[in-house]
């Protein structure tokens, strides 16, 4: 009898956290894989936020408890950015699927004033955010900005041992989270410290790219463990229905006469 | 070949069709008043269709004045405007009209598509091109059959009828071949 070589020997493959956006549950084969730990990474205006926020908003829907960290600004704030969405319902906050919490609010609950952190402020941190996830039963967590936790971890240290300790914890649990990072445009890397992409799971790299006066604003995953996903780079656009996705066209690359 | 003529020929094709539209340069206002007819009065209500109309010749405004001139009913035609912005002519936002930035942003044409077709409540869905030479004064040979590749096979896959119009005497050998790769079959309008 013959056999289709494609599928044989394929490793047993992961339950799956449906983004709810179309196009990258695609590029993705189907989803994230439940558990990981992705880094969301790009310049101001790339529309990191919006796509952390629908993901969890699909979450919501589907009836898994999900929880927004802010860092940056206020939760209220963040909340006016979620009505021009057609699919958003109101509900999902009065139920308790869709929680947001800000995280000045817990470091005032955890005695946190300092400009830096120990270690053992770290793991207290780490103990709380956890502590949440538990409660609350989360399947999906965002916090927009780790940029803005990081810089008061100060060292490559104390990130790694914040990220390491947060992710390996989220995932046991089966969270799947999104850690929003903020990089200037010119960034040759994916994170403002260099540690927190190689400690995460998956990156995906929100940008503006400028060609012939125009500016597009694209997506592309640059790494995604637990499935074999497209490297390729798209353009996206934040509509009232969400986040489309179309493949970048090649053909306006490399001079054409 | 006049209105009932194109839309006879029209009707005979099934849904998920994709047709190159050619318009002869000889009377092209009478060829393209006998076109848009065809189409959007004759074509059109008959298959109940809902259109996207995306303009890359003519500001939204005045192909939907044209039109209602025609005694077209334009209740059921959406437009996606790239060439507005261009002609710094969006002081006025008209109602079931989008606006891209310039006919070079190709992928934003397709995720308006996209948008408009996902939105749009009917099942049966009508898209015109308008125009195919337009496109090509602002594009590369390269990008653009690349976009009408990824446009006409999508809108295929979705059994969306597709139109693509374009001036016959102004399509360069690289368009035409293009146009007959993607579409099923074309129409000379003389």
């Amino acid at each position: 009898m013959m056999t289709d070589v494609l599928t044989e020997k394929k490793p047993f493959p992961r339950e799956r956290c449906k983004t709810g956006i179309e196009g990258l549950d695609n590029i993705l084969n189907g989803g994230i894989p439940r558990g990981n730990t992705i880094l969301i990474t790009g310049s101001c205006g790339t529309g990191k936020t919006t796509l952390s926020l629908e993901f969890l908003v699909h979450g919501a829907l589907a009836g898994e408890k999900c929880l927004f960290i802010s860092v940056t600004e206020p939760s209220s704030k963040l909340l006016a950015n979620l009505i021009p969405y057609e699919f958003f319902d109101d509900r999902l906050i009065e139920q308790g699927l869709l929680v947001f919490i800000d995280m000045p609010a817990l470091y005032e609950r955890l005695g946190l004033r300092k400009t830096e952190f120990t270690f053992e402020e770290i793991h207290m941190l780490v103990n709380a955010i956890v502590g949440i996830v538990r409660e609350l039963q989360i399947k999906r967590l965002v916090i927009d900005s780790i940029t803005s936790v990081c810089f008061q971890l100060k060292t490559e240290e104390k990130i790694r041992e914040f990220i390491l300790k947060l992710g390996k914890a989220l995932s046991d649990y089966g969270c799947t989270s999104l850690l929003v990072s903020e990089i200037s445009p010119a960034e040759q890397r994916y994170s403002m410290y260099g540690v927190e992409e190689a400690i995460a799971d998956g990156i995906i790299i929100l940008g503006n790219l400028e060609r012939k006066g125009d500016l597009l604003r694209t997506l592309q995953v640059v790494k995604m463990r637990g499935t074999s996903h497209s490297r390729a780079k798209y353009v996206l656009d934040l509509t009232p229905i969400g986040i489309l996705l179309v493949p970048l066209l090649k053909g306006g690359m490399g001079g054409e006469k | 070949m006049n209105s009932t003529e194109i839309a006879e020929r029209l009707k005979s094709m099934p849904d998920g069709s994709s047709i190159a539209l050619k318009i002869g340069e000889n009377n092209f206002a009478d060829n393209y008043v006998a076109a848009i007819t065809g189409i959007l009065k004759e074509f059109m209500p008959e298959r109940r269709y809902t259109c996207v109309y995306v303009t890359t010749t003519t500001p939204s405004h005045l192909c939907k004045n044209l039109f209602e001139m025609f005694e077209v009913d334009v209740s059921n035609i959406y437009f996606v405007d790239a060439i507005s912005h261009i002609m710094m002519n969006v002081s006025t936002q008209m109602e079931r009209t989008t606006y891209i930035e310039s006919p070079t942003m190709l992928e934003n044409i397709l995720l308006k598509i996209e948008f408009l077709l996902k939105k749009l409540p009917t099942e049966n869905k009508l898209l015109i091109l308008d125009s195919i030479n337009t496109l090509a004064i602002h594009n590369g040979n390269r990008i653009l059959a690349e976009f009408l590749h990824i446009l006409v096979n999508n809108l295929k896959s979705k059994g969306v009828f597709t139109i693509i119009l374009g001036v016959e005497e102004k399509n360069s050998d690289e368009i035409s071949n293009m146009l007959s790769l993607v579409c099923d079959d074309t129409i000379v309008v003389k």
